[in-house]
């Protein structure tokens, strides 16, 4: 074995992160390692890239114990680590991001062509081209990730760690990222990959190794196994699959005609372009597309928070075009923001506070919020959700981002609205918060309420909808029904090929 | 139980930044070779040695008090009001000119010429908040520079038009403000006066307001994250409007305060010379914005000025010693925005997936 560690516990004060946990790599192997979140897969990786050290257990390279003080010592023994969050430096070139701490010099001086051409050698060896030119904040994130890979192989890894390396890349460069794993393993790169994404860990893992509250719950070969079983020993329990009722179609909730909002200053390319769309009570109505394609501000729009050039929303058959947010949520609409942080939270307020938002209007008498009933409010959602929220005055930075994504859509389930926006709303959570979102979004649909729901992720939008429509450049490339979508068909439109009506 | 912890937490984070100001001044006090201990002590003394000076050290606090109550509740909403110096001053003037010229019985001028007080200063600050809202002006530059302005223009009116020209003295200052116009002193013999009271009552209301109210709740979000607060219906030009006039508001009242306490005329330059705008900005500052904190920040900064000048009297240590206090406190100060700001843009990078 290349890697083995052993034993590994790790306490911070009273809490335990990881319990005698044992974890192997072979050479040319590739390891997925799963598990909720706080189930103890970071803090693992952490000690062995030497962030942080074992309260007890050992770690053992090519068979000799070692001792990782910092990163440096472990980067010294060939294990390299590529961040959630790239650490690039986005004005550098692609080639000085990945030399640097070890740049080419001649006479004392960077040498910049050198490492150029080092750069471009690397790329082609490993299969994986770049432009070492190209300054990296104009790549996209799965060159910017490519360059990541490539920096750690510059400084000599043979064991890579990857921690959730999909998670800002379109479904096009997961592909290729997963194909060029494969391929670096084949040449005798080892990987440990961890991720919540279940069917990319059956593509690319040889074998997965299945955290649940810092203890391991198994081992297994990826040929064993399959991603339900792995989804049980994450969970702990069995999933409840998702079943939908017959529902009677209602009326349009949402009625959206010949929208369009022109680029920036009437130039440019239109942002929407002529969108027709309706969501029924009772439906799903799946919106994918890559982001980017102009979702986002199909969403501002419909919600009041981006002015529209032209077409008309009517929601309940009202218009609500240049409406106020407030009167557009009276109005009956409830919306879970794309991105948690940015619109749907404010990180240094508290629970309590996060959870009042829109509902603050009705949770008050003569201007005073009535604060014992909020406090009921919000604490029965933590309760009926299982958010793990500590005391209703925590700040909520301090809450995982299931949790808090959890407390942001029990807030909006809770206006009792006919038309509900969900956007990605699960993007990053684990797979309980996962479910209980999922499962509430489908009782609220069975329950006569139009959903939209629009998300990245395929498989959420292929779960989910009972119709999908999907998003190209501003405009609406194609319609699908549930039954007749696949996942090949719903690629192709968001990438733009193929039209059809 | 966790309420009350987090209300102290707001009282402690002044404390902590004076404790800090005090030993770079002992250093300070040693380099000049004088005693850490005596110099203190007399610190003590002319600060709250006795009812006089305590009372005193209150009377200075006033106006910084409810600048600082301003500022904050502009902070909190998330605009830098940095036109208090400004909005007192016209506050000042506009109390002064109310009280020497509206007609009626004593308490009723009295009351008229605190809401002058109060309006004006609200609406030279509503102004640059309109200015923001309908032009895209910054708020922060136009509410330094109308400043300017305003400190300018009420040195002329009481320097031409409204000029004292009853006394001997040719200074730029209105007549004097008859007795039963007055702010009435707390205690005979005292620099004390009914602002105080106010000051303290404004302080409390304001910490209720922002803690209770739904408007002090879509304030406060709107300060903590605004685009959250417009995806859940704050209107955030509104409330701008609202959080500039209520905050100009408070320095105008803190104006009014000394006009018709203490001054019982407006006098160019006596308003800014004590940098009570600047002390309430810093006040607020210490106490994150935190009204409660706000008051005794102000209180403690307050002692630290009327302290020095207990110190200047009886020792050989110069007055300057409480400038270097004030000016390690700005720095702490400083370091902490600079700390919370860098925190947020590393949370920021936080933001997406969690593991």
């Amino acid at each position: 074995m290349l890697l083995q560690m052993e034993n590994i516990t790790k306490h911070y004060g009273n809490v335990t992160a990881n319990q005698a946990v044992n974890f192997d790599l072979g050479e040319g192997e590739v390891h997925a390692l799963v598990g909720e979140n706080g189930a103890g897969k970071t803090t693992l990786m952490r000690i062995l890239y030497g962030m942080e050290q074992p309260s007890s257990g050992s770690v053992k390279v090519k068979g000799k114990v070692v001792s990782f003080a910092n990163p440096a010592s472990a980067m010294a023994s060939g294990i390299g680590m590529v961040h959630q969050h790239f650490m690039l430096f986005p004005s550098f070139t692609v080639a000085e991001n990945i030399v640097i701490g070890r740049e080419p010099t001649a006479g004392g001086v960077f040498d910049r062509k050198q490492a150029a051409a080092l750069v471009e050698k690397l790329g082609q060896q490993y299969g994986m081209p770049v432009d070492p030119w190209a300054v990296v904040s104009e790549c996209p994130m799965g060159m910017q990730q490519r360059v990541e890979i490539l920096k750690v192989l510059y400084q000599g890894a043979d064991i890579i760690i990857l921690d959730e390396p999909t998670g800002a890349l379109t479904p096009l460069e997961v592909k290729e990222l997963l194909a060029n794993i494969k391929s670096l393993a084949l040449q005798g790169k080892s990987f440990i990959i961890i991720t919540h994404k279940l069917h990319e860990v059956m593509e690319v893992a040889d074998r997965i190794t299945v955290l649940r509250d810092g203890r391991l719950t198994g081992t297994l070969a990826a040929t064993d196994t399959d991603a339900e079983q792995l989804s049980r020993l994450m969970v702990g329990r069995e999933l409840v699959s998702l079943e939908k009722q017959q529902v009677e179609l209602g009326e349009a909730v949402l009625e959206v005609k010949g929208l369009g909002i022109r680029g920036p200053k009437g130039k440019g390319k239109a942002l929407l372009k002529d969108i027709h769309l309706q969501v029924r009570g009772g439906e799903v109505v799946g919106i994918a597309g890559i982001s980017g394609n102009g979702q986002s501000e199909l969403i501002q729009a419909i919600s009041g928070l981006r002015p529209v050039d032209d077409g008309t929303v009517q929601l309940a058959g009202v218009d609500i075009k240049g409406m106020a947010v407030r009167d557009i949520r009276e109005q009956g609409l409830a919306h879970i923001p794309e991105d948690r942080y940015l619109w749907g939270a404010a990180k240094d307020a508290t629970v309590l506070d996060n959870g009042l938002m829109g509902h603050h209007h009705t949770l008050q008498r003569k201007g005073l919020v009535k604060g014992k009933e909020a406090r009921a409010k919000v604490s029965e959602w933590i309760r009926q959700f299982g958010i793990k929220a500590g005391s209703l005055d925590n700040k909520i930075q301090n809450l995982s981002g299931g949790n808090l994504q959890k407390l942001i859509a029990a807030r909006e389930f809770a206006h009792d609205s006919h038309f509900i926006i969900a956007a990605e709303p699960t993007r990053g959570v684990d797979i309980g918060a996962m479910e209980t979102i999922h499962t509430e979004l489908i009782r609220k649909r069975d329950a006569g309420v139009g959903v939209l729901l629009v998300s990245s992720e395929l498989t959420e939008i292929l779960q989910l909808s009972d119709r999908i429509v999907v998003m190209y450049e501003g405009e609406i490339a194609g319609e699908l029904s549930a039954k007749d979508a696949t996942e090949e068909k719903i690629s192709l439109l968001m990438s733009g090929g193929n039209r059809q009506a | 139980m966790s309420i009350i912890k987090q209300n102290l937490r707001g009282l402690i984070q002044p404390l902590i930044a004076v404790v800090i100001g005090l030993i770079a001044g002992a250093i300070a006090i040693l380099v000049v070779g004088g005693s850490v201990t005596e110099t203190y002590m007399e610190m003590w003394k002319g600060a709250f040695g006795s009812f006089y000076f305590l009372t005193n050290t209150l009377a200075r606090s006033t106006p910084i008090i409810l600048a600082g109550l301003g500022v904050a509740l502009a902070f909190r909403a998330g605009f830098f009001n940095m036109g208090a110096d400004g909005q007192m001053v016209l506050g000042g003037l506009s109390a002064a000119l109310t009280a020497l010229y509206f007609p009626g019985p004593g308490w009723v001028v009295l009351l008229a010429s605190i809401i002058a007080g109060i309006i004006t200063g609200g609406l030279w600050s509503f102004f640059a908040g309109w200015l923001d809202a309908k032009f895209g002006m910054n708020l922060l530059i136009t509410t330094l520079l109308l400043n300017y302005i305003a400190t300018l223009f009420a040195g002329y009116m009481v320097a031409y038009p409204f000029m004292d020209k009853t006394g001997s003295a040719a200074m730029a200052q209105s007549e004097m403000i008859e007795q039963s116009v007055w702010l009435p002193k707390l205690f005979q013999g005292m620099g004390l006066h009914a602002g105080f009271i106010i000051a303290i009552v404004a302080a409390v209301l304001l910490h209720f307001f922002m803690k209770k109210t739904t408007m002090g709740y879509e304030i406060r979000m709107l300060g903590s994250n605004p685009l959250f607060a417009s995806y859940g219906g704050v209107r955030r030009g509104r409330m701008m409007m609202i959080a500039m006039l209520v905050s100009g508001g408070f320095a105008g009242l803190a104006g009014a305060g000394e006009v018709l306490g203490t001054q019982y005329r407006f006098l160019d330059g006596s308003l800014t010379s004590a940098n009570y705008a600047w002390s309430g900005i810093m006040a607020t500052l210490l106490a994150n914005s935190h009204p409660l904190g706000t008051a005794l920040a102000a209180i403690l900064l307050s002692a630290l000025q009327t302290g020095a000048m207990g110190v200047e009297r009886n020792t050989d240590v110069p007055l300057e010693v409480a400038s270097v206090i004030q000016a390690v406190l700005t720095l702490f100060v400083s370091a902490r925005i600079g700390y919370t700001f860098w925190k947020r843009r590393k949370g920021k990078q936080k933001n997406g997936t969690t593991t």
